[in-house]
């Protein structure tokens, strides 16, 4: 019986997370590793979890960073409660007052000025890119977090922001400004003061926001000219953009015979590789739009159209506010391209 | 066969009405590149399709600061599908073949794809939406087996 008793006290942790594992594996680890050692997403190590409560690791869930790659989740509540046990293998959650903190905004600002922007950047933007990019080489082992998110500011307790920035994070490049600063309670309050001045409140309602997308899925262009014409007008429209154009293939290459039929699907295919290399820096997985293309067909009455997919659908796809920002241009460009060519 | 319909419908809906039907697929495999690339290819015969050609995005990476410069993209199809549908709906072309991306991420290769459900706006026909739907499990049953083939 004694040994019974000791082998459900020896698993008795493990039961606990049992079951979260599963739902790490198949929703977390594509971004943040097999052993939370991060990658895209940023490291989720005990240690970092220890200084998180369960409210602000189930509302990061819940609705994730808006424009900082990390998505939302659609977790049912024992789900949430399962993973954020997994995340805290064994390790007791810490217990944060809901009391919000009073400090004095300007000097708040003042201080950060000093002491956080650096890192975290002057809009409290955070780090360039993805969490912990083993791509890519960076100044940062871990892109520092964008404290004006809305996400965070959404999810995290002013004394989790206060616990934080007196204690540091262990294993990580947060360090504690008590410590190594002399920051008393007065600058840490103000501080608070000065991050949660960014929350916006409308952000985070309980009512769906209903959205109207008016953006088509393609681009459509009728062209003047006959087929071949039209791909040689791309070619040439691309390189005066400053796009490298790659040999010109059929729809089908690859898959099917290259019968007349076929050759009536033409796809030119181009890249400006200093806009493919940034992007790439800001998330490396946007590959799956590459590489930038123009689709032209010739229909039975021989009439020529040019299809242009509309990345801005793509785009979303991303949650990073950066690269929609910066795409615009790609895509105001393409079309500007395409209509040069079928003039 | 009534049956298999059926289920796909149900599927169908199930995975429209989720919130997060139109984010990337993407799968984390722990393998490095090459082992994940000759998988993907094997994959994507078994279930069905035929890889049509590869691009390579590894244009001066390393000068560039990035560690790797494993970066490719796999197309692929299903001839007499996309011929019949592009004809169908001439809109879909820009979006053929389907591909996907595999990149090295350290140790391990990660793979990526936009889920062909977002070409559900582009189709009329409830036969042909049950393709596209179908395109849609079939890229992510393709990644799932690669990564299972190294858990």
């Amino acid at each position: 019986m004694k040994s019974k008793i000791l082998l459900v006290v020896l698993f008795l942790p493990w039961l606990s997370f049992a079951g979260g594992q599963e739902i790490y594996s198949e929703n977390c680890e594509k971004c943040h590793g097999f052993s939370q050692q991060g990658s895209l997403g940023l490291p989720l190590y005990r240690s970092t979890v220890a200084n998180h409560s369960d409210s602000y690791l189930k509302k990061t869930i819940e609705y994730g960073r808006p424009g900082r790659i990390m998505p939302g989740f659609k977790l049912s509540n024992a789900q949430t409660v399962k993973l954020i046990r997994f995340l805290r293998a064994g390790v007791k959650a810490p217990q944060y007052s809901k009391e919000p903190i009073v400090g004095d905004v300007e000097a708040g600002k003042y201080t950060y000025e000093q002491y956080c922007q650096r890192c975290h950047g002057k809009q409290l933007q955070g780090g360039e890119g993805t969490g912990k990019n083993f791509s890519w080489q960076k100044d940062r082992d871990v892109s520092p977090p964008a404290l004006s998110n809305q996400g965070f500011l959404h999810a995290a307790e002013d004394q989790m922001i206060k616990h934080i920035i007196m204690k540091g994070i262990k294993d990580t490049e947060m360090m504690s400004f008590e410590k190594e600063f002399n920051f008393t309670d007065q600058m840490a309050n103000d501080l608070v003061a000065y991050i949660r001045s960014h929350q916006q409140s409308s952000v985070f309602s309980d009512t769906p926001k209903a959205v109207e997308d008016e953006e088509p899925l393609v681009f459509v262009y009728q062209s003047q000219h006959d087929l071949n014409t039209t791909v040689e007008k791309l070619r040439d429209s691309a390189a005066a953009y400053n796009f490298r154009v790659y040999p010109t293939r059929t729809l089908f290459e690859g898959l099917g015979d290259a019968t007349e039929d076929n050759k009536k699907q033409m796809v030119v295919r181009f890249c400006n590789f200093k806009n493919m290399q940034k992007f790439l820096k800001l998330d490396p997985r946007l590959g799956v739009m590459l590489p930038c293309r123009a689709t032209v067909v010739e229909n039975n009455q021989g009439e020529v159209h040019i299809y242009l997919e509309n990345y801005v659908h793509a785009i979303k796809r991303f949650n990073n506010e950066q690269i929609s920002i910066d795409a615009k241009d790609l895509i105001d460009s393409m079309k500007e391209m395409v209509e040069e060519a079928v003039w | 066969m009534v049956v298999r319909v059926f289920a796909l419908c149900v599927l169908m809906f199930a995975s429209v009405a989720s919130a997060g039907h139109n984010e990337l697929l993407i799968e984390r495999v722990n393998a490095k590149f090459s082992y994940t690339w000759l998988a993907l290819d094997k994959t994507i015969k078994a279930n069905g399709y035929k890889a049509a050609y590869l691009q390579r995005c590894d244009f001066a990476l390393n000068e560039r600061h990035y560690k790797s410069d494993k970066y490719r993209i796999l197309f692929f199809g299903q001839y007499d599908e996309m011929k019949r549908m592009s004809a169908k709906y001439p809109k879909l072309s820009p979006f053929f073949p389907l591909k996907i991306t595999v990149m090295e991420e350290g140790e391990h290769t990660l793979i990526i794809a936009a889920p062909p459900i977002t070409l559900l706006p582009l189709v009329k026909t409830d036969e042909d939406r049950m393709l596209i739907f179908r395109w849609n499990e079939d890229m992510k049953n393709i990644l799932k087996q690669v990564k299972n083939q190294y858990k």
